[in-house]
């Protein structure tokens, strides 16, 4: 009787076998595409997406090497012969190819297409602020990645001719594609024009405006923006233009007293747009760019090039709130402490700040220059320094024009934006050399100098080598010259 | 279909039940032909059909036999099965003879089924107990290495509780696992849960090679099964095992290149003008005028400075990064059996830490295996383990922080400690390990737990029923404690402890029901049908803590502020259907059908469900009756077969596209792009070929067999690219199709075979040739080895793709490379790498050669593995000789022999140069991976039964074992490469870099009987 029992229910069994529903398993921390934007909560997520790309990117803002490269390619900086080595090669000694630079081309299209998702689908939502500023949002996120991606890979619009080309401008997420480079001309205008549209569409009214705080583009600092392409555009009417709207009728670029709070995020004065990055990100990558901390003192990456050092005076509150001369192992060095961070969190964990209002009012002061409103341009001089140098007197500054004026200018530029990456693409821009003290990395100059202490105006070397898994994948894209 | 044969077999059970149950009684006793003894367990089984009984602790046995059965099948272990008429008798006596060809006659567990090794479907090979049993290392998957051919085992590391990479017959995936399926007692097991097995406890492991052997299981043995079967008890008394093993171990030291030392290291670096960070300190403390570095210092200064930084130097850092490990292992086993049941209960214990300092694994571990019969016809059984391992591990990234990078990155002029006895943390390369190790504890406690619980019911002549339950359940706390004080904490300005909880939950319900009948005494038909279920959930918890008052308080309750929390779970479902049919024609010719179709939850739903099939055939020439082989040929029989099976072995979600909701910004939940869809994603599926031929010479005293096989793995799963601009960089596709094919062979020798003095001599080779056979997709680089290696139609995968170094151009001392053209430059080429034909990480050919000896009570045994035909990029060599660009590490002396003056015919360019004072990647680096070890000599005696029986033990041996003792190699460094460490994820054997080295060791072991 058993064997029937045991006989049946086994047979049972094996005839029935499973239910083939077993089989729909999801996962738990993931929705499909097509539903990750439904309704404007899944959009709100999306546009939290995309700035999550901008700080988690390993090649641009918050956890990349963005604050530092364009000073390791330029003069600002020396080679610490005691730190980790990081950078030097392939940047610091010019010895990028094709196979050795990695990140800044795939995440900066990781970003973009965040902002493409997003401006695929926005437009089956109502219309109205919501709806608006989202698309803005998106545009201008776009366009701030694709002219940092211009600024890296290409000649700067001045320079270039309408052969040369630059990063191809996609604007779909369509997984096919094999795109051509986009002429630099053309690309610079399609910025533009989603600068602009973004200008338009992101309504400083709305409620989401509102809330919108620095740390999410806002109408301010999309115009700001927009002022730092058509300074690289040569377009100096436009570029006062937007300044002006992003500074508004009493430009604010910190006081004496709040400049240093600006680094350690207590203050937003002069700030027109950071990316976020809070004690939960704790991603400390902007301050290990450049040191760290270990019991024999400050351990540098890289120091201030000495020349440059010299550059700053004695009353300039920038020397003490972005450099700290201190010993490492006894020995002392000019170590860059712009990014040591907030109080009480770990060394580097600090909000990146993309686009300040200082920047904003140097790009209008040389563009002044450059349509001959000298007086503009003082006014905006004096007005940065004035906030910069403890016992300013204006004096002199008045009375500067022509070369001087414009050298000054410049000056100001490098010491304000010093250690924030701007330094190479602005060498690239002005068309000049780097030309790197050939001195040690100790604060008395003394240490290993640079291997190489120059590169020309001009040198190939100034536009960066596109990958070669991409070049061998899409073979519409071309390589730069030189490569 | 198959619904339809299973109802058919269920009802024939209903029809064939009434003839059930009539005959006769038997009795019986079983001995041993060479002494007379008594032979308990013995097999006792009416000719063509399943009913039979086992033989008493006295030799005897009764069974009931059904009328017009004519004869018993005597089968043990070891003797030659014999047949016996019981034709007008009811009481036989059978004396067996042992057989040298016993192997065949074992009967093992795969393929869903218990057969005799000679019935077993295909291409198998049988790793007994014997070959890993014993061995002072702590990670199965690497006992197995050399063990049979067509297996292929790289250690990824020789940290202790290290995984090994196994392949049979070749890399047949990518970026899909390439690992067997791995089922322990009928449960699929990870290789982390495979590991934590006692290898003592293991009877058999077999190795089903083509696909007549693996077809049935389906979708997950594209890459071969590996069928484990723990030790059963065995009727009889109990015996009482008790081992212990206790071993010495150390790292092996590199081959053909030799760091340099401390006068060494700083000679390099006066040549090429270089103030190490502790030069430079010491000429601050001595008030030199300021700039002053070691190429103005005086030559007595110099001396004074280096004589000092050598006497406080660490000089061989090996002595404090290396240890000479102690291991040691305990063991008891009970084994026995009465009258309906048998059991085999074990315990042990075993400590092996590593040879790299403060890294430790500890197992302890159970296991009780029992079957009971309940009736004559019904038995239940299970097979129970529980692992428990505690493992310590130091960083392996390739880092400042890895330990045995140090060794590389250190210079023997630095302190390993202060003059207070703390860690030197002002090392070159800004990092104790040692502090690190200490500090920064890392700790993996497991938990593996595997159980089979069973009912077998056996019906009439011919009908088997199974069902099976069995799980595999794993857990894993994990714990990696940044402790209040540590140089990392302080550097990083917090400290910080990790718990993490894995739950890794796997079961199987697996029922078949099996027909073995023999009709007419000619045809001999298996027919097997079952069904199967599988489902895996995985759950994990995460959570992190910060600010700990002291690094004695070591719970997250103690953290001042958490600082995360997540879980995550992880699942997947198999649901399968198979089947197979056996049929031979008396003994002499057989054909073996298999098939199964398999659901997978991984793939969507348009290509869910997948059939694979396989048709094998056989035939035994000796039995052959229209011709007679020469009397020298023992056994001679041909095989073939064709299949196919599949690999699943993908994450569980790939075909979905997907937007990930675990990121943020600004604290609020931000959606991310996770994955591109790919809603045509399916399985691999491999197409696999066997030709064979098992023979044996001489009255058995050759004995071997040759196989040539064929595997086209189509459907390859890999990462399709797509332009960086569409912001990714590839999706799980399909992207073509990747043959293995080649021979293995394997023969033993019997030289001498006495009673009391035997000899023999083995040997296993296997050549493979991978190559990729087609392709879909254009241009599919090897991504994951940093664009290494490249995928070409027939080449190998990861063929490697790199600039061609022609060497130090003497007139100027610049490196001179290739260009595409062929063309030479002294600029560092771009994009001008070449597919470098034929040159690839995958071993082309293995095996062993060994020979057993025993005479009187000693035993000895020695066992040569070799390998070779692969390349691997040594990147630990391009790190030590890098032309100046890395002078705060240590380098090895060759990058002494770099240009100084034309004319000069040397390795290295001129460092002095600014343009040559980098490294380059290119096949300078690349190096033949050949080599050979000696991986095993074993020395045992076992006591005579004189002294045995006077201290009332039944056995006592005692043994010494060496294992790699030797290695032979040209290439420079270590040659055995696995992973190239623990977090690159590049194709295995790609790169050298600074894993966990390789051990060398020996061990004393006593084993005793009782």
């Amino acid at each position: 009787m058993n064997k029937r029992i045991y006989t049946a229910a086994l047979s049972a069994i094996l005839i029935a076998g499973c239910s083939k529903e077993k089989l729909n398993l999801y996962p738990y921390n993931q929705v499909a595409t097509e539903q990750a934007f439904r309704s404007e909560t899944d959009v709100t997520f999306d546009i939290n997406g995309m700035y999550n790309g901008l700080r988690t990117s390993t090649s641009y803002f918050v956890n990349g090497i963005w604050n530092i490269l364009g000073d390791v390619l330029s003069d600002n900086l020396v080679l610490n012969t005691l730190g980790r080595q990081s950078l030097k090669n392939p940047y610091y000694e010019y010895r990028y190819s094709a196979t050795n630079t990695y990140g800044l081309f795939g995440s900066g299209y990781s970003i973009i297409r965040r902002a493409n998702a997003i401006l695929e689908n926005i437009e089956k939502f109502p219309n109205g602020t919501f709806k608006n500023n989202a698309k803005g949002e998106a545009l201008a996120v776009r366009a701030l990645v694709y002219f940092d991606m211009s600024r890296v890979y290409s000649k700067t619009y001045l320079n270039a001719s309408d052969a040369d080309f630059t990063v191809p401008y996609v604007t779909t997420t369509d997984a096919t594609i094999t795109p051509a480079n986009e002429p630099v001309k053309g690309f610079y205008d399609k910025v533009i024009a989603d600068l602009t549209q973004a200008e338009t569409l992101i309504n400083a009214n709305n409620s989401i405006s509102a809330s919108n705080t620095v740390s999410r583009l806002n109408k301010a600092a999309v115009a700001g923006l927009l002022s730092r392409v058509y300074l690289y555009k040569g377009d100096y009417s436009n570029c006062i233009a937007a300044a002006n709207r992003a500074l508004g009728t009493t430009p604010n670029v910190g006081s004496l007293t709040t400049f240093g709070s600006i680094w350690t995020d207590a203050t937003d004065a002069g700030v027109l747009f950071k990316v976020k990055n809070t004690n939960l990100d704790n991603l400390n990558a902007q301050g290990v760019n450049y040191y760290q901390t270990v019991s024999q003192g400050i351990k540098s990456e890289y120091n201030v090039d000495y020349n440059f050092y010299q550059l700053f005076a004695n009353n300039d509150i920038r020397k003490t709130i972005y450099i700290q001369t201190s010993p490492y192992s006894a020995v002392n060095y000019n170590h860059v402490i712009k990014y040591a961070g907030r109080p009480g969190t770990p060394v580097g964990v600090v909000d990146a700040k993309v686009l300040r209002t200082a920047e904003v009012l140097l790009s209008r002061a040389e563009a002044y220059y450059r349509s001959n409103n000298v007086a503009g341009a003082v006014a905006d001089l004096v007005l940065l320094k004035s906030n910069r140098y403890t016992g300013y007197v204006a004096a002199t500054d008045n009375a500067l024009s022509g070369t001087a004026l414009l050298n000054e200018i410049l000056l100001q530029r490098r010491l304000e934006l010093a250690f924030e990456g701007d330094r190479f693409w602005d060498l690239k821009r002005l068309n000049l050399p780097v030309q790197r003290a050939n001195k040690g990395d100790k604060a008395d100059g003394t240490g290993t100098a640079p291997l190489f202490t120059t590169l020309a105006a001009g040198d190939f070397k100034f536009n960066l080598p596109y990958e070669q898994t991409e070049l061998n994948f899409n073979k519409n894209l071309k390589q730069n010259p030189g490569y | 279909m198959k619904k339809i044969l299973l109802i058919l077999l269920a009802l024939s059970i209903c029809v064939v039940s009434n003839t059930f149950a009539q005959g006769r009684k038997i009795t019986g006793k079983v001995t041993g032909a060479d002494d007379g003894q008594p032979l308990p367990g013995v097999s006792v089984v009416v000719k063509g059909s399943t009913s039979g009984t086992q033989t008493d602790p006295n030799g005897n046995f009764t069974l009931n036999v059904p009328t017009g059965a004519t004869t018993l099948v005597i089968n043990y272990v070891g003797f030659v099965t014999q047949e016996v008429s019981i034709s007008g008798t009811d009481n036989v006596t059978v004396s067996l003879r042992s057989d040298v060809r016993s192997l065949n006659e074992v009967v093992v567990s795969a393929g869903y089924q218990s057969l005799q090794r000679k019935d077993l479907p295909g291409a198998v090979s049988i790793v007994g107990s014997k070959e890993v049993e014993q061995k002072p290392i702590a990670s199965f998957t690497q006992l197995l290495q050399g063990t049979a051919p067509g297996l292929q085992v790289t250690g990824s590391s020789g940290r202790p509780g290290a995984n090994a990479y196994i392949r049979i017959r070749g890399t047949g995936s990518i970026t899909a696992s390439s690992e067997p399926l791995i089922i322990v007692d009928g449960v699929q097991v990870s290789t982390t849960a495979y590991n934590g097995l006692n290898p003592n406890d293991i009877e058999n492991v077999v190795v089903l090679k083509d696909a007549d052997a693996t077809a049935i299981y389906g979708s997950r043995a594209g890459n071969g099964v590996l069928v484990v079967n723990t030790k059963q008890g065995r009727p009889g008394a109990p015996t009482v095992r008790y081992s212990f093993q206790y071993g010495k171990t150390q790292a092996q030291k590199l081959k053909n290149v030799s760091l340099m030392n401390a006068q060494e290291k700083l000679q390099y670096e006066y040549e090429l003008g270089f103030t190490n960070g502790t030069i430079d300190t010491m000429i601050t403390n001595r008030g030199y005028p300021a700039g002053t570095d070691i190429t103005t210092l005086t030559p007595t200064q110099r001396t004074d400075l280096w004589n000092l930084a050598i006497s406080r130097g660490a000089g061989d850092w090996r002595d404090y990064l290396l240890q000479n490990a102690t291991t040691k292992t305990h063991e008891l086993a009970l084994s026995g059996g009465a009258d309906k049941i048998k059991y085999y209960l074990s315990g042990n214990i075993s400590d092996y830490p590593g040879v790299e300092r403060f890294s430790t694994f500890k197992r302890k571990g159970g296991r009780l295996n029992v079957e009971y019969q309940i009736k004559d016809w019904f038995k239940l059984g299970t097979n129970i383990g529980v692992t428990q391992t505690h493992d310590n591990r130091v960083r392996e990234a390739y880092n400042s922080q890895n330990s045995y990078g140090a060794l590389f990155f250190f210079n023997p002029y630095e302190q390993v400690y202060n003059a207070d006895g703390s860690y030197n943390t002002t090392l070159s390369n800004g990092f104790s390990p040692l502090e690190g190790a200490v500090n920064n504890p890392v700790s993996y406690d497991r938990l593996n737990q595997f159980g089979t619980f069973f009912g077998e019911a056996r019906f009439f002549k011919h009908l088997l029923l199974r069902s099976q339950y069995g799980i595999n359940y794993n857990t894993l706390k994990y714990q990696s404690y940044l402790q209040p004080g540590s140089n990392l904490a302080s550097i990083l300005g917090y400290n910080q402890k990790q718990d993490q909880i894995q739950q890794d939950f796997f079961y199987t319900f697996t029922n078949t029901a099996n027909w073995l009948q023999t009709i007419a005494d000619k045809h001999n038909i298996n027919i097997l049908a079952g069904t199967e279920y599988n489902k895996s959930n995985l759950y994990s918890l995460s959570a992190t803590g910060r600010g700990f008052p002291s690094k004695d308080y070591t719970t997250l309750e103690n953290a001042a502020t958490p600082t995360a929390a997540t879980t995550s779970i992880n699942e997947f479902a198999l649901i399968s259907y198979f089947g197979r049919v056996q049929y031979d024609f008396d003994k002499r010719y057989s054909i073996n059908l298999s098939g199964r179709r398999d659901g997978s939850s991984r793939f969507g739903a348009n290509v869910r469900f997948a059939n694979f099939y396989a048709v094998g055939a056989g035939w035994d020439l000796r039995q052959e009756k229209f011709f007679t082989l020469p009397e020298w040929v023992t056994d001679l029989k041909l095989r073939g077969s064709y299949g196919t099976s599949g690999n699943n072995n993908i994450g569980n979600y790939e075909a979905l596209g997907t937007y990930s909701l675990t990121g943020r910004y600004n604290d609020q939940t931000a959606a991310v792009p996770a994955r591109l869809a790919n809603p045509n994603l399916t399985w691999e599926t491999t197409y696999a070929k066997d030709i064979g031929l098992t023979y044996g010479f001489l009255d058995g005293r050759i004995t071997g067999e040759i196989d040539y096989y064929s595997r086209n793995n189509k459907n390859l799963l890999y990462q399709v690219q797509v332009s960086q601009t569409t912001g990714f960089s590839s999706y799980t596709g399909n992207i073509g199709a990747v043959r293995n094919y080649g021979v293995e062979f394997a023969v033993t020798g019997n030289v001498i075979r006495k009673k009391d003095f035997r000899w023999d001599v083995t040997l296993n080779y296997t050549h493979n040739d991978n190559e990729i056979s087609e392709l879909y997709v254009d241009n599919a680089s090897l991504a994951s080895s940093a664009g290494f290696g490249q995928l070409v139609v027939g080449q190998p995968i990861g063929t490697f793709y790199l600039t061609r170094y022609k060497g130090v151009n003497p007139a100027n001392g610049k490196a001179v490379y290739y260009n595409r053209d062929g063309s030479e430059t002294e600029t560092y080429p771009s994009g001008q790498e070449v597919l470098l034909n034929g040159k690839s990480p995958n071993v082309k050919y293995y095996g062993t050669v060994g020979t057993n000896l025993f005479y009187k009570g000693i035993d000895f045994s020695a066992r040569l593995y070799y390998s070779g035909g692969n390349y691997i990029y040594n990147q630990i060599l391009q790190d030590a000789t890098s032309n100046g660009s890395s002078i705060q590490s240590n380098q090895f002396t060759e990058a002494s022999n770099y240009w100084k003056k034309p004319g000069d015919v040397v390795l290295y360019p001129n460092p002095l140069d600014p343009t040559q004072a980098t490294v380059h990647d290119s096949d300078q680096y690349l190096e033949k991976g050949d080599y050979v070890t000696l991986r095993d000599v074993t020395l045992g005696y076992t006591l005579n039964n004189k002294l045995t029986n006077r201290l009332k033990v039944k056995s006592i041996r005692v043994f010494a074992q060496g294992t790699n003792l030797a290695v032979w190699t040209k290439f420079k460094g270590l040659p055995e490469v696995g992973d190239s460490n623990n977090e690159r994820t590049d194709y295995p054997g790609t790169f050298n870099l600074y894993g966990y080295p390789p051990i060398k060791g020996y061990t004393f072991g006593i084993d005793v009987r009782f």
